[in-house]
């Protein structure tokens, strides 16, 4: 069988750093775009405003001059090209027409942006071209000066993304400035996760709630008032194990001593006998208390220390016990590297609970004369012994309480029933195996101890 | 020996005391703590027998303040409670040997005996049997010089023959040595741990007496 205890700690949630940087920053983009474009507008009227203006500027200067010009003129009718003063790129160009549309006069590049004619005084827009035409003389002379809407559109785009361009550095400045500060500021509660994390298992000591923000510091009041009830509720019900433990024994124990003082006592034959059979079955008795004591532990929720203890040492104390109750101390080959301090939250009561029954099962159930093998190393303790294999179907069952293996040995059938449930309360992993693996028969029991917190 | 007992369940506390007086030894019986640490200042006791949960307070106290005091009486602790950290803390706190209700009254006695010899320098330890030599003080065999090493069971049933050389040892006086608790003794266990006794340290070692029982064998036997 194999009972482990899933580890689904972590929803799928985004961290709060995450989140506030994100949504920070999609704010700070949003705004920023939508500034950029509200500029943009407003620059695009207003540049439209200067720019007609200097359209309007230029026609009303070169009206007189091309007026004067045309009077020193001696009838020719050619249009005459105006040189340009220095090589430049002309934005505003001009051109001044007869009344029957004639060019008289234009500017160098004026060719280039083919004004149409027959253009009403004032402004005007084409598709590409924006124009101011004033008239003179009677209409016999039109000035228009035009101006390519491509140029005034070109300088709105740069001015709109000059205004962009800060965004790309203030994004990502904005996403580390923000995950700084939530960091800081997040730190006390960071803390507050681990120390809480950290209590997952067997510490029930109260947390420290230092520094924490006014939103989070009724949480920790909250967490260490339910440890404190849950602390509580533990330790009644180990006293109350310890103590009916205690009530338990100490009426069987009078029992069997007084009993044990009438066999010494009687003279031989049948009453002695009869007290003789009292006392075994007192025994039988006291054992299956004692049994069921231990499934009550085992059951209860009490299995977890809150410090970590190495349980080399408290195996040693269990093996010397059971020699010293069985004699059986030659038959163990016992496996404990030196430096496999196993450490480990499980109960020290618990752990030892769970060897003893581990043990006494290999010993009773064992084939006599093999020995048994009893290994506590790289977060494991194994327990192997010789014997009939076991049908699969078989050891499932063997952790239900009073179930046997193929064995013809007295036992209370409770012995692996309180090793599962001390296993399954613990989070720990349980794994009988028969044959032993890479053998050709026997039983071994094996405990994984999970994620072992070296102390 | 002069023992005190201190256990305030008084049915418990007569069987125990009189086991030990059928031991050959001298109990002095109280169940109260104030009583134990009184007797212990009236007078000196070779042992004393400690139950941890008493109506005026924890035997442990109690223990501890006795070590504390510098007073190395053995102390073996009897007590209801099993669990292992209970049994670390009374080994630590400084008793000698540690005994869970229900016990077995021989097992008791054995216990006794036990801590008895490590504190009485017992004046002569050594007993010579042909070619084997046991130390009594050291729980030791050797045969032919060379260690011989016996489990627990064995141990008591050998010292048994020991301590009484010669004499006739009937199967149900045997099988009071072994206090078996957790294994009961089964119509055989005796013949079983003579038969191991016998491998161990020679075939003449133990003799038996058909219809009778055992006793050590001669020693001009084994020599």
């Amino acid at each position: 069988m194999n009972e482990a205890v899933g580890d689904g700690r972590r929803g799928s949630g985004w961290s709060l750093r995450l989140r506030l940087g994100l949504w920070l920053a999609l704010a700070v983009t949003a705004l920023w775009l939508a500034a950029a474009t509200v500029a943009g507008l407003v620059l695009r009227r207003e540049i439209g405003e200067v720019f007609d203006s200097a359209l309007q500027e230029v026609a009303q200067r070169v009206l007189p001059l091309a007026y004067a010009e045309l009077l020193s003129r001696d009838g020719g009718s050619a249009t005459q090209h105006m040189a340009p003063i220095g090589p430049h790129r002309e934005y505003i160009t001009y051109v001044v027409r007869d009344a029957d549309g004639r060019e008289l006069l234009q500017s160098s590049d004026a060719d280039l942006m083919q004004i149409p004619r027959g253009l009403p005084p004032g402004f005007h827009s084409t598709e590409r071209l924006r124009t101011y035409t004033e008239a003179a003389v009677r209409g016999t002379i039109l000035v228009t000066t035009a101006e390519d809407l491509g140029h005034r559109r070109a300088a709105v785009r740069r001015a709109v993304v000059a205004l962009i361009w800060p965004l790309v550095a203030l994004v990502p400045i904005a996403l580390v400035g923000v995950w700084l500060s939530v960091r800081l500021s997040l730190r006390p509660v960071i803390t507050f996760r681990s120390a809480i994390e950290e209590r997952g298992r067997g510490n029930l000591a109260p947390v420290a709630a230092v520094g924490l923000p006014e939103e989070i510091a009724p949480v920790a009041t909250s967490v260490n008032a339910l440890l404190e009830r849950l602390r509580g509720a533990l330790e009644a019900e180990r006293g109350f194990t310890a103590n009916s433990a205690h009530e338990l024994r100490t009426p069987i124990a009078a029992a069997l001593a007084q009993t044990q003082r009438l066999v010494a006592e009687l003279p031989g034959g049948a009453p002695r006998e009869r007290a003789r059979s009292v006392a075994v079955a007192l025994k039988r008795l006291s054992r299956l208390s004692e049994k069921l004591l231990q499934l009550a532990k085992a059951e209860g929720g009490g299995l977890l220390a809150e410090t970590p203890t190495p349980l080399a040492p408290v195996l040693r104390h269990v093996i010397a016990d059971i020699d010293r109750l069985t004699d059986r101390g030659e038959d163990l080959m016992v496996e404990i590297p030196p430096d496999s301090g196993l450490v480990c939250d499980l109960d020290p009561d618990a752990f030892a609970i769970l060897a003893r029954n581990l043990i006494e099962n290999a010993l009773k159930h064992g084939t006599p004369g093999t020995p048994v093998r009893l290994r506590l190393a790289d977060g494991l303790f194994e327990v192997s012994n010789g014997g009939p294999v076991v049908p699969a179907d078989r050891l499932a069952r063997l952790i239900r309480p009073f179930e046997r293996g193929p064995t013809g040995a007295e036992g209370s059938g409770l012995g692996l029933a309180i090793v599962a449930a001390i296993c399954r309360g613990a989070g720990l992993t349980l794994d009988l195996a028969s044959p032993i693996p890479g053998e050709a028969d026997g039983f071994r029991a094996r405990v994984r101890f999970a994620a072992v917190p070296q102390a | 020996m002069r023992i005190l007992l201190v256990e305030d369940d008084p049915v418990l506390g007569m069987a125990v005391r009189d086991q030990i007086v059928a031991d050959g030894h001298t109990p002095d019986w109280v169940t109260r703590l104030d009583d134990a640490t009184e007797a212990i200042h009236a007078a000196a006791f070779d042992l004393v027998l400690l139950d941890l949960m008493l109506p005026d307070g924890r035997g442990l106290d109690f223990l501890k303040r006795l070590r504390v005091a510098g007073d190395v009486t053995p102390i073996i602790v009897l007590t209801a409670r099993d669990q292992i950290s209970d049994r670390i803390a009374a080994l630590d706190a400084g008793a000698d040997d540690y005994l869970v209700k229900p016990f077995d009254l021989f097992e008791l006695s054995a216990r006794i005996r036990a801590v008895g010899r490590r504190y009485a320098g017992n004046p002569n330890p050594l007993v010579s049997l042909g070619d084997i030599e046991v130390d009594l003080a050291a729980r030791s065999v050797r045969r032919a010089g060379r260690p011989v090493a016996l489990t627990g069971r064995e141990w008591s049933l050998f010292e048994a023959f020991v301590q009484r050389p010669h004499q006739l040892m009937s199967k149900p006086q045997l099988e009071e040595r072994l206090y078996s608790f957790d294994a009961e003794v089964e119509s055989n266990t005796i013949e079983v741990y003579i038969a191991r006794l016998r491998k161990k340290l020679g075939a003449e070692v133990i003799e038996t007496v058909r219809g009778m029982g055992y006793r050590l064998g001669p020693p001009e036997a084994g020599a």
